[in-house]
């Protein structure tokens, strides 16, 4: 019997954004898969050396929605780092606030995405209301629900007012008491531990050999978290966990998120009641003298990092971004092989690929260094046993 | 794995002996200057005695005279170990280092089609992000590249082909 | 109107099928239509069902602006939906290309690829106004039944079209 490719995508019922995959597979089983996701490659890094620092915020803002915050925080801490500017407190502490909502928001979206991927409609659409008690709080906050354009150069655009404050806080607690029922209900309901425990597993070493980042890497045991390790917009002030998990699969990776969305309701209701006064912006000179930067962040699902050029203008010579979407795809690939075809929806959901940010293309092979001169039978070999190692695990 | 120390600047100027220079930008950012050719050497030495199991990112800068290549590599010691290296614009070609990083088999690609710099012994250096119908031999993100008002860029509808 | 035609024109205006198609946005929007999806905006109620397969759907919701290498894609959706299909480019990016217009790897907006019968503004645009773009596309539809079809809103082509010009780079809007 020969190979069978089966191409999914771009378009795809079960896919919101696009992304091909060329699964190769033996019966049910995959054995190799390709993923091309440069679909939304728009020339975002080459349009930033041509605006100034003020316009380039709202550009990569738009880098990608999910995670707008993450991208211009990192950037603008960088600018600030190359400028030698520090941001007053209040400023860095509205940033964490927004940073940990955009979060929440995140996670909670991912909860009811890899619920509806599985078929479970009843967790997509409890989260999804719940992640609206969180958009609402950012829409009062910043005055947009999803590209928030909270952050400049210096610090942030808005204050926040006492009474939103109060009102925040008033929402937290049915939140926190909601994510504390989807932590119990995930770890109990049929459903979710059918299709998520045991699938998509990454060893500690795979996750560390292949550079997987954020949830995905913590969930393998791998206790790396960019806000304790490399503290930055006051984390090193701010009380909480890092949440890991030592079960590798999707299941671990719930588990993982659920336990950071506690810790972003226990961070916000710290920053919110540990407001400092004060201005919450600086003033910046335009341009920023010769620097060099390596910006990182701890976005939604991993570690961001924004390598950052200046030159004494007002413009960067060069940024490069690297997204945590694509140091985890090479992860995806991996854990996929040996799986069912019916799970590759919730395992490539399980890494919470953000393709705006990411739209590169990686094609990852279980051997790496031999696979193209594989013949079919080795390939199929490796496969079941493949198989056989997951399974015996 | 956290309590690990952060790196000294010595502790690197010692394993990297004889390669090429330090700096470090602040508390946690070490920096080596090193040669193209020495580049791997560098990796492997910063992964044995330094401990550095994760690369973050491979950062490319055309800063108009050479591309500048940043490998950016981190361990449990939570220093950023950066690498740098400097290919002329018009040979740009390096040895690739996917066997030695995993991850940066896909940073290669990515660099290889917006920059055009070769990485010699990579399995799979193929087109990655650009659309299939972009001209081969332009690369968008150099300096001096701009589009050719002459040129078929790609984007055509099927009956505009 | 025949019996037959008038239970397919109610059919249709009370429950059309949405397709949404991501041909380069940053998300944002995405997230907001699924948003209105979901219980606290829920379209449903209005009989709008999201579907997936275009070749069910009577609305195009096509989010962003339109990357290079989706054109062809783009196309290829379009052209396997049933007539009478109708289309809403999404957001900023989608009218004009938004803060992307101009950079080397998109056509600007939808309107460059297929024709486009409705656009939502905001960036994103939040899940009610998307809700409103839906229904005055209704009401578009319920038009377009009344004059037969969409010729009558066609305006006549530009007696003299200038020439687009070329994409530079880097460059952006000035105005």
């Amino acid at each position: 019997m020969p190979e069978v490719v089966v191409p999914i995508g771009p378009y795809h019922p079960a896919l919101k954004e696009p992304v091909n995959f060329k699964v190769i597979a033996d019966g049910e089983i995959i054995v190799r898969l390709e993923l091309d996701l440069a679909y939304n490659h728009r020339g975002i890094e080459k349009a930033a050396e041509a605006r100034d620092f003020v316009r380039v915020v709202p550009l990569l803002e738009r880098v990608c929605g999910i995670c707008s915050h993450s991208h211009t925080t990192a950037f603008c801490k960088g600018i600030e780092e190359a400028m030698g500017v520090t941001v007053p407190p209040r400023g860095q502490l509205i940033r964490v606030i927004v940073a940990e909502l955009e979060r929440m928001h995140s996670h909670l979206l991912w909860l009811g995405v890899a619920g509806h991927e599985i078929g479970f409609n009843t967790l997509f659409m409890w989260t999804w209301r719940d992640r609206e008690v969180v958009q609402d709080m950012l829409e009062e906050l910043t005055g947009n629900r999803v590209n928030y354009g909270m952050n400049a150069v210096g610090g942030v655009r808005r204050d926040i007012e006492p009474p939103l404050v109060a009102r925040c806080l008033k929402r937290l607690s049915p939140l926190e008491e909601r994510i504390r029922k989807y932590a119990d209900m995930v770890r109990h309901e049929p459903t979710t531990l059918a299709r998520f425990q045991g699938v998509g597993r990454l060893t500690k070493e795979q996750a560390l050999a292949f550079g997987t980042v954020g949830p995905t890497a913590r969930a393998s045991s791998v206790d790396y978290d960019i806000r304790r390790d490399d503290p930055y917009i006051g984390y090193a002030d701010i009380p909480f966990d890092v949440v890991t998990d030592g079960q590798g699969d999707v299941f671990g990776r719930t588990l993982v998120r659920i336990g950071e969305l506690l810790q972003s309701v226990r961070i916000v209701r710290y920053a919110l009641e540990n407001l400092p006064p004060g201005p919450v912006r600086v003033n910046t000179p335009r341009g920023a003298p010769k620097a060099e930067v390596l910006s990182r962040y701890e976005a939604p699902r991993g570690e961001l990092a924004h390598f950052i050029r200046t030159n004494n203008t007002d413009k960067v010579e060069r940024l490069d971004i690297r997204t945590p979407t694509l140091a985890n795809w090479t992860s995806v690939a991996v854990s996929l092989v040996g799986s069912n075809l019916a799970d590759i929806p919730v395992v490539v959901a399980a890494i919470d690929p953000c393709l705006s940010c990411t739209s590169r293309i990686t094609i990852v092979d279980p051997g790496r260094r031999q696979t193209s001169v594989m013949s079919w039978d080795e390939l199929r070999a490796h496969g079941i046993d493949f198989y056989r190692r997951k399974e015996g695990v | 794995m956290t309590n690990a120390s952060p790196l000294a600047a010595e502790d690197v100027m010692k394993a990297m002996e004889g390669l090429g220079s330090v700096d470090r930008a602040r508390t946690n950012r070490l920096r080596v200057i090193v040669s193209p050719e020495r580049v791997r050497e560098a990796i492997l030495r910063a992964q044995g005695s330094l401990g550095c199991d994760h690369v973050i990112q491979i950062g490319i800068v055309d800063n108009g005279r050479v591309f500048e290549l940043h490998y950016h590599l981190t361990g449990p010691h939570r220093t950023v170990v950066t690498i740098k290296t400097e290919l002329p614009r018009d040979d740009a070609r390096i040895a690739s280092s996917h066997d030695l990083l995993p991850p940066a088999g896909i940073y290669e690609r990515q660099i290889h089609d917006l920059f055009g710099i070769v990485f010699e012994g990579h399995p799979n250096l193929q087109r990655l992000i650009l659309t299939e119908d972009w001209p081969e031999d332009e690369y968008p993100l150099r300096k001096d590249w701009t589009m050719r008002p002459d040129r078929r860029y790609g984007g055509s509808t099927p009956e505009g082909t | 109107m025949k019996l037959s035609e008038r239970i397919v024109a109610w059919a249709r205006l009370k429950s059309p099928w949405i397709i949404l198609f991501n041909s380069g946005a940053c998300n944002a929007c995405d997230i907001e239509v699924i948003a209105a999806i979901t219980p606290r905006f829920d379209v449903e109620r209005f009989g709008i069902l999201a579907k997936s397969s275009p070749r069910h759907g009577d609305i195009l919701v096509v989010t962003g602006p339109v990357t290079r290498k989706q054109v062809k894609r783009l196309r290829m959706i379009y052209d396997q939906m049933p007539e009478p299909k109708y289309v809403i480019a999404m957001g900023a990016c989608g009218a004009t290309g938004g803060v992307f217009r101009g950079l080397y790897h998109v056509v600007d907006g939808v309107d460059q690829v297929i024709p486009v019968d409705m656009f939502v503004a905001g960036c994103p645009p939040r899940p009610d106004e998307i809700i409103d773009g839906v229904v005055k596309c209704l009401e578009l539809m319920k038009a377009d039944m009344k004059n037969g079809g969409k010729a009558w809103r066609v305006k006549a082509p530009a007696p003299a079209a200038e020439p687009k010009p070329a994409a530079v780079p880097g460059t952006e809007v000035t105005a």
